[in-house]
């Protein structure tokens, strides 16, 4: 599964967000995840794909590819 | 001095109590007399008393959605579908009233430590930075109220009671004093509670206080049985959405009881044992009297705290013979349900008003045998049908901490 499909997934399982709300440039304040949520999402996202998300890197502002592109970057970087 | 009473009326309920999902089905057990207690409850494996009172099916996801559940301790969720009932049976509706006048007083002994031991587990197992961000608003007391004010707009004063196993009617006494004052025009109040974790039913367990894990779950909770020998933890939710009489009249709206009077007091006597003379429970007892303008002589029924431990059974009982004789009827709905901590008053409260409106006393169930220095009349085994013009429903705390209210057909 993409880095994309996997988070989709967490978004919508761990956080209840329909799945049909979850897309590429939908913003994370659209998801109504406020910061406490995107902080939960980053400790999340670290143990789904083993790197961190810092609440400097990721904000509600910023869409769901966004957080895909620092997820993929960093783990390209451990490699 | 005399002193004007004021009714505060009881125009919605809302339950999550181990004894069913909402009210209706809560009520059919209470008056059922079945016990709910079962084993082995998963969370509590290993522990000396493996079982407990649980809300039966509750699912916070299902009921109230993932987005919505997944922030909240499960004490929070068993509140919000109680006050959800309770809001929509008082047929009040939140999109309209006036925020600032409506105030939300639940009473919650210990908070959200489920969260709170998951939590510290990931702290020891895998650090700081892995603990969640939600971890203070899940485990700390205050939140319930205040994520029920969230909920449903409602700006006006917003707390936690926290008197232990008499929370929930603290918060009842409270909130009617919210509107005696005129401080509020509505006021979502009751109890709320689940800590059935094992840090915290074995320190009951290491206490004495609970019944004995060797027994038969489904009749371990005996209030004023002779073989009692402690409480059944238990979790739930209730409540209450209380108006000013006058005003629940106006708008026409059913009331079930009338919240007449409220007294508190404390032991001083000791952290955990009932003072054994119940000095402190007699002066709650009358001041919830004298402040209802009410005669101990007019009481028709008594909602025990009825915990089935050995102390705090006789102990109530004398005090109960010693203010109001033989005439109550007496009922306990702990061998139902459970103790369920600072939720209990709530629950006791709502199911109060639920029998002087349907003049109908719950039974105490898996009373066999009745403890020879109780000397009242409980209602055992079946329930008594009864007018119930006045009762009064009890809840004695850990800290000596005791709490009575008076309520009154409408």
């Amino acid at each position: 599964m993409s880095v994309y499909d996997t988070l989709a997934q967490l978004i919508s399982s761990s956080f209840g967000v329909p799945v049909e709300e979850v897309r590429p440039d939908v913003t994370f304040s659209e998801l109504e995840f406020d910061s406490l949520a995107l902080v939960e999402l980053g400790l999340a996202a670290q143990q789904e794909f083993g790197v961190a998300i810092t609440d400097e890197e990721l904000s509600s502002g910023d869409t769901v590819s966004r957080a895909v592109d620092i997820i993929e970057s960093k783990v390209m970087a451990q490699r | 001095m005399t002193r004007q009473t004021f009714d505060a009326a009881i125009t919605g309920i809302g339950l999550a109590t181990p004894a069913g999902l909402g009210v209706a089905a809560s009520w059919q057990t209470l008056v059922e007399g079945a016990a709910t207690a079962a084993t082995p409850d998963p969370a509590l494996a290993g522990i000396p008393v493996a079982f407990s009172c649980r809300v039966p099916g509750f699912d916070g996801d299902a009921l109230l959605g993932r987005r919505k559940a997944w922030r909240l301790p499960r004490l929070s969720q068993l509140a919000m579908v109680a006050a959800t009932e309770a809001i929509a049976d008082s047929g009040l509706d939140p999109t309209r009233w006036d925020g600032a006048r409506v105030g939300v007083v639940i009473g919650s002994g210990i908070g959200g430590v489920g969260p709170w031991e998951e939590q510290h587990r990931k702290l020891l197992d895998e650090g700081p930075t892995l603990v969640s961000p939600l971890l203070i608003p899940m485990l700390a007391v205050n939140m319930t109220a205040g994520y029920i004010a969230i909920e449903i707009g409602a700006k006006g004063p917003n707390f936690v009671t926290a008197t232990a196993c008499a929370s929930g009617t603290t918060a009842i006494g409270i909130a009617r004093s919210l509107l005696r004052s005129g401080e509020c025009d509505v006021v979502i109040t009751g109890g709320a509670e689940s800590c059935l974790v094992p840090s915290i039913v074995s320190g009951f367990s290491q206490m004495g206080a609970l019944a004995g894990g060797d027994r038969e779950p489904a009749s371990a909770s005996r209030p004023f049985d002779v073989a009692r020998d402690g409480f059944v933890p238990a979790e739930g939710s209730a409540v209450l959405v209380l108006e000013r009489l006058a005003d629940a009249k106006a708008r026409g709206a059913r009331c079930y009881a009338s919240v007449r009077g409220y007294g508190a007091s404390a032991d001083a006597h000791h952290a955990t044992a009932p003072d054994p003379q119940g000095v402190g429970a007699e002066l709650a007892v009358r001041a919830a009297l004298g402040d209802a303008g009410i005669d101990p002589d007019a009481v028709d029924h008594v909602n025990a705290h009825g915990t089935s431990t050995p102390l705090n059974d006789v102990t109530e009982a004398k005090m109960i013979r010693r203010v109001f004789g033989e005439r109550p009827a007496v009922t306990s709905a702990k061998g139902v349900t459970g103790h369920a901590l600072g939720a209990a008053g709530g629950m006791e409260a709502a199911f109060t008003a639920l029998t002087v409106h349907h003049s109908l006393v719950p039974p105490t169930a898996n009373l066999d045998s009745q403890d020879p220095e109780v000397e009242v009349d409980v209602v055992a085994k079946v329930a008594r049908e009864m007018r119930v013009e006045v009762a009064v429903s009890n809840s004695f705390g850990f800290g000596g901490q005791n709490a009575s209210l008076v309520l009154t057909a409408c």
